[in-house]
């Protein structure tokens, strides 16, 4: 304070700007990162018509752990992507299960189908020794629920 | 000719400057336009194959899917039959399970019932916070 005028003032010696010539770089990684990161899904949705529920869980789960079974409303069942007749289905996840102990099977069944095709699927599963299913749903909400 | 020559007013160098406001906006495109499909559902782990458990029939509350969607409820061993609606199941298993928490909830679906009936029991029984559920094809 009594300096402040005194003559003694020193030049900076360091610059006050942020260096920003660095700044395309860092962008540019981070844009790289996230390009060789993202995993795009193979498989392609089948056209079925959700069933909803209320308690309907998030499934925390890493993607390679999880394995689709779709059941369409005209009794096709496809598992990646491959047309597969009920009496294969433990056949087909068999070595899927022996390879990844970890595995999630989520039957995404359209709704009108009859129960007996589900139930010949969990059946195949527990033969296979997959006994971790989950029945995928969409979250249903309480207002929707009061119309039905 | 050296007079001639005159002094370039346009710099060749390339602008770098607005390189990081294009790769930012490239990132912030990408992050924002990117879903992540989450996996939901309702997640049941099925009995292994060769595991058979008697279970006594007092443990048991059996719910059978009609292939009209409607619910009767059994209770183990007793005869007495309840034709409820499917909404009715969380309530109804809720106050049987504060009488009993070993109560086993068994889903028996008829084989033509659609596989949505089902869940909605399913969902309910879910809802009850029940712990034991077994799933079963309606024998005749």
């Amino acid at each position: 304070m009594a300096i402040k005028d005194s003559g003694f003032k020193k030049k900076s010696g360091s610059d006050s700007t942020i260096p920003t010539s660095s700044m395309a770089d860092i962008a540019f990684l981070l844009l790289i990162f996230f390009m060789v990161t993202t995993v795009f899904r193979k498989e392609r949705n089948r056209d079925i018509e959700w069933t909803s529920a209320e308690a309907t869980e998030k499934i925390d789960e890493k993607r390679k752990n999880i394995l689709h079974i779709w059941i369409q409303r005209d009794g096709s069942v496809w598992i990646n992507d491959v047309l597969t007749p009920f009496e294969e289905i433990s056949e087909v996840v068999r070595p899927i299960y022996a390879e990844n102990r970890e595995i999630v099977i989520a039957i995404r069944g359209d709704s009108e189908v009859p129960y007996m095709q589900i139930n010949t699927i969990t059946e195949e599963l527990q033969a296979a020794g997959a006994v971790r299913v989950t029945f995928a749903t969409r979250l249903e909400q309480r207002a929707m629920r009061a119309r039905r | 000719m050296a007079i001639m020559k005159r002094k370039q007013k346009v710099s060749d160098e390339i602008p770098t400057s607005s390189m990081a406001d294009i790769a930012f906006l490239l990132l912030v495109f990408f992050l924002t336009t990117t879903v992540f499909n989450e996996e939901r559902g309702l997640p049941i782990v099925l009995p292994e194959q060769s595991e058979e458990v008697d279970v006594s029939g007092r443990n048991l509350i059996f719910f059978i899917v009609q292939p009209d969607g409607r619910v009767i409820v059994r209770r183990g061993e007793s005869e007495q039959e309840q034709m409820v609606a499917h909404t009715q199941v969380a309530n109804i298993l809720r106050t049987e399970l504060e009488g009993n928490a070993n109560l086993i909830a068994a889903i028996q679906t008829h084989p033509e019932a659609a596989y949505r009936h089902m869940v909605n029991v399913l969902d309910e029984v879910k809802l009850s916070g029940a712990e034991r559920i077994s799933l079963q094809e309606l024998e005749n």
